[in-house]
């Protein structure tokens, strides 16, 4: 009997390791070290609340939270456009419909650095493809990744190209949820295609939208491989988004306290955001 | 990436000794070449002295042998020996007490007075007056020039001050396809924001100019002076008049065998790469990075210096100064230069009989070697990154983007460096 009441235990016993050592752990320990100031190698030395008060005061912080917001801003209702207008059009009965969801769901799975160095040479001011384009029919060539105004769209726009296929399947299965009947309902009223889909498939995949916001919002705030490989944050610190800064922080310059203290303060910036979202969503349901 | 170093620092002892025994163990560079001239070295050293066992092995697989270090550092899992730690790291862990001081060990000073100068001897001396890394190997910076290519274009042959730099560039510029758009420049140095791509444009110019002097002085920043503005203006002309790339052209073609520009500040590794992938008659020659047109003297560079160094888990430092010694002392400077093509960084290199075999069969590397004796690295600073970093960032608003003058671009600099060094 005695040992029966252990065994519980000892089937959770290896999850609450893992999750000690490689969860629990870390996050107590970035909690101590934003009180630090440390480098690695060097003792931990005890600093209060500077690294918060530092952090208050650091420009280039705060550019780098706007740039990720501007990201944010282009990144997420392009992403919600663009697969969703994908995600009708595979919905209906088209021909080599598997093709196409195939193929807008290969860029997910292909590795981030690929995708990424491939746009780099399609983007390029003076060899890239997309320039070549535009010289062929006389336009002027444009400065995708070195115009500090353009830089940031350009890789949002890459952004969404990768990462718009997970979408388009999230979208596709909201909509086969939708029952038919509502929309033959419809067509018997006399209901216009618009007036179907802004009173019908929005309303009910409403809780797909939600996913989607949340995911896509969480994704572009971690965005950092995109400008780590195409820009490395330039060009005049224009696309340094805020993992890239932390990043820099803790493993350029070894500053472990106050890059803890950065990635602290910015989860809880996107928790925020994210409850505000959800806030509401839940309202306009 | 923080997974990466957790995973360094977890590895590094799985491929690391500490046993019991005393064996020395010395990491090198993981190139074939610097292999080669470990491994003859140690067993050298295992028939001369059987007391004092040493064995090498490549520093570990990473991202960067910066990493590695770092992690082994972390992971108190050192070698006792390191050869190529870059001279901007050493103060770093000079203040971390993890290095041995080199002075205090015998015959160090003696042997390290007859091999440096005096200002090489006060560039590697700590803050704390300590000496911990031994000069050991050196690329230097220098401009190469296709002169035949620039011939054609009737523009100005090297060496060259700024102006008749400028010059070149304005005759060597040009639109070969008649688009509208440049696509032959004078010249091409990386665009990217990262701080130690101005170790190889800003760095070596700012030198040059200069005369050697150093960016950081008494703990302040030394280079709010006429020669960071004159070479910020300089490379501001370069792009603003189109006559150096803005576009990253590393993804092509080498644009300099593709002629696409004439020059580059590049350092003596780039011959071993021309003269594998050149078309047959092409040429280029080497000359001193571009100064500004009153400049008197000897041309300085940068010399991407790598050193020696010994760590404090050493059990015998005595024993691992001694097999340092054998690495640079002059049989070993001259079996460095004939396996792995790259300079040691000793006083009279280029007037030493003893080398002249050498050069006389490189012909191409005698132009490094000359230069050897006018170079600098960098400052002995902790936080010399965050130094270039500063650099760089100002170096993108005023010489790439044009939104400040090299006046502003500078004393910002100086500003910034100030209070990063608590001044």
């Amino acid at each position: 009997m005695r040992k029966d009441k252990w065994i519980p235990y000892g089937l959770v016993a290896p999850y609450i390791l893992h999750f000690a050592v490689f969860v629990a752990f870390p996050v107590v320990f970035s909690v101590v070290l934003t009180f630090h100031r440390w480098n690695i190698i060097s003792p931990m030395e005890f600093i209060g609340l500077d690294n918060y008060v530092r952090l208050f005061k650091d420009r280039l912080f705060w550019q780098a939270i706007y740039n990720t917001l501007r990201f944010l801003v282009v990144h997420i209702p392009l992403q919600i456009v663009v697969a969703l207008a994908l995600a009708e059009l595979l919905n209906r009965t088209v021909r080599g419909a598997s093709f196409f969801r195939a193929a807008f769901f290969l860029p997910v799975i292909v590795s981030g650095v690929v995708v990424t160095i491939l746009w780099q040479q399609l983007l390029g001011y003076n060899l890239g493809l997309l320039n070549r384009l535009l010289t062929a029919v006389s336009l002027p060539r444009v400065a995708w990744l070195d115009d500090p105004d353009i830089a940031m769209y350009s890789i949002a726009v890459m952004a969404t190209w990768k990462n718009v296929g997970l979408y388009v399947i999230l979208f596709l299965v909201g909509l086969q949820t939708v029952p038919a009947q509502y929309y033959e309902a419809a067509d018997l009223e006399g209901a216009t295609d618009w007036q179907k889909f802004r009173y019908i498939t929005l309303p009910m995949i409403n809780p797909t939208i939600f996913t989607v916001v949340v995911l896509s919002t969480i994704g572009g705030f971690s965005l950092f491989i995109e400008p780590y490989i195409m820009t490395e944050g330039g060009p005049l610190n224009s696309t340094l988004s805020a993992v890239m800064y932390i990043y820099q922080q803790a493993f350029q310059y070894y500053h472990m306290g106050y890059s803890a203290t950065l990635g602290f303060f910015f989860a809880l910036l996107i928790l925020g955001v994210v409850m505000l979202q959800r806030r509401y969503i839940e309202q306009e349901n | 990436m923080r997974y990466l170093l957790l995973l360094s620092v977890l590895l590094v002892p799985a491929c690391e000794r500490r046993t019991t025994d005393r064996t020395l163990v010395f990491w090198c560079s993981n190139n074939a070449g610097e292999i080669a001239f470990a491994k003859e070295f140690t067993e050298q050293w295992q028939r001369r002295r059987p007391d004092k066992p040493l064995r090498f092995q490549p520093i570990p697989e990473g991202q960067s042998s910066e990493e590695i270090i770092l992690a082994s550092v972390v992971g108190k899992t050192t070698p006792d020996i390191y050869a190529n730690l870059w001279q901007g790291n050493v103060e770093m862990y000079a203040r971390a007490k993890v290095l041995v001081p080199l002075d205090t060990l015998k015959g160090f000073l003696d042997f390290i007075r007859t091999r440096c100068d005096s200002s090489m001897i006060r560039e590697i001396t700590s803050t704390d007056g300590h000496i911990y890394q031994v000069p050991w190997k050196v690329n230097p910076i220098m401009t190469l020039c296709n002169p035949r290519a620039l011939a054609a274009r009737r523009a100005p042959q090297p060496p060259y001050t700024y102006s008749e730099y400028l010059k070149a560039g304005a005759q060597f510029r040009f639109d070969r396809n008649h688009d509208g758009y440049t696509d032959q420049w004078l010249g091409y140095t990386e665009v990217k924001p990262i701080w130690y791509q101005r170790l190889f444009n800003f760095y070596p110019l700012y030198l040059a100019a200069s005369n050697g002097a150093p960016l950081i002085a008494d703990n302040r920043a030394a280079f709010n002076n006429r020669y960071a503005v004159e070479v910020f203006r300089f490379l501001q002309e370069l792009y603003r008049k189109d006559y150096f790339a803005r576009e990253r052209l590393s993804a092509t073609r080498d644009p300099f065998l593709a002629r696409r520009i004439a020059t580059q500040f590049t350092g003596p590794w780039t011959i071993g790469f021309l003269e594998k992938f050149k078309d047959p008659g092409f040429e280029y020659e080497t000359y001193p990075m571009p100064v500004p047109d009153d400049h008197r003297g000897p041309v300085y560079t940068y010399g991407d210096p790598k050193n020696i160094v010994i760590f404090n888990t050493c059990p015998d430092p005595q024993a691992a100064w001694e097999f340092v010694r054998t690495l640079i002392d002059r049989p070993g400077d001259l079996r460095l230069m004939e396996l792995t093509g790259q300079f040691p960084r000793r006083q009279g290199l280029n007037s030493d009989p003893y080398f002249a075999g050498f050069l006389r069969k490189n012909p191409r590397l005698v132009p490094f070697a000359r230069q050897a004796q006018y170079i600098r690295g960098v400052d002995n600073c902790e936080v010399i990154v965050e130094v270039f970093d500063i650099i760089s960032q100002e170096y993108q608003a005023c010489v790439l983007y044009d939104r400040k003058t090299p006046e502003e671009a500078v004393r910002d600099a100086a500003r910034a460096v100030d209070v990063l060094l608590g001044n």
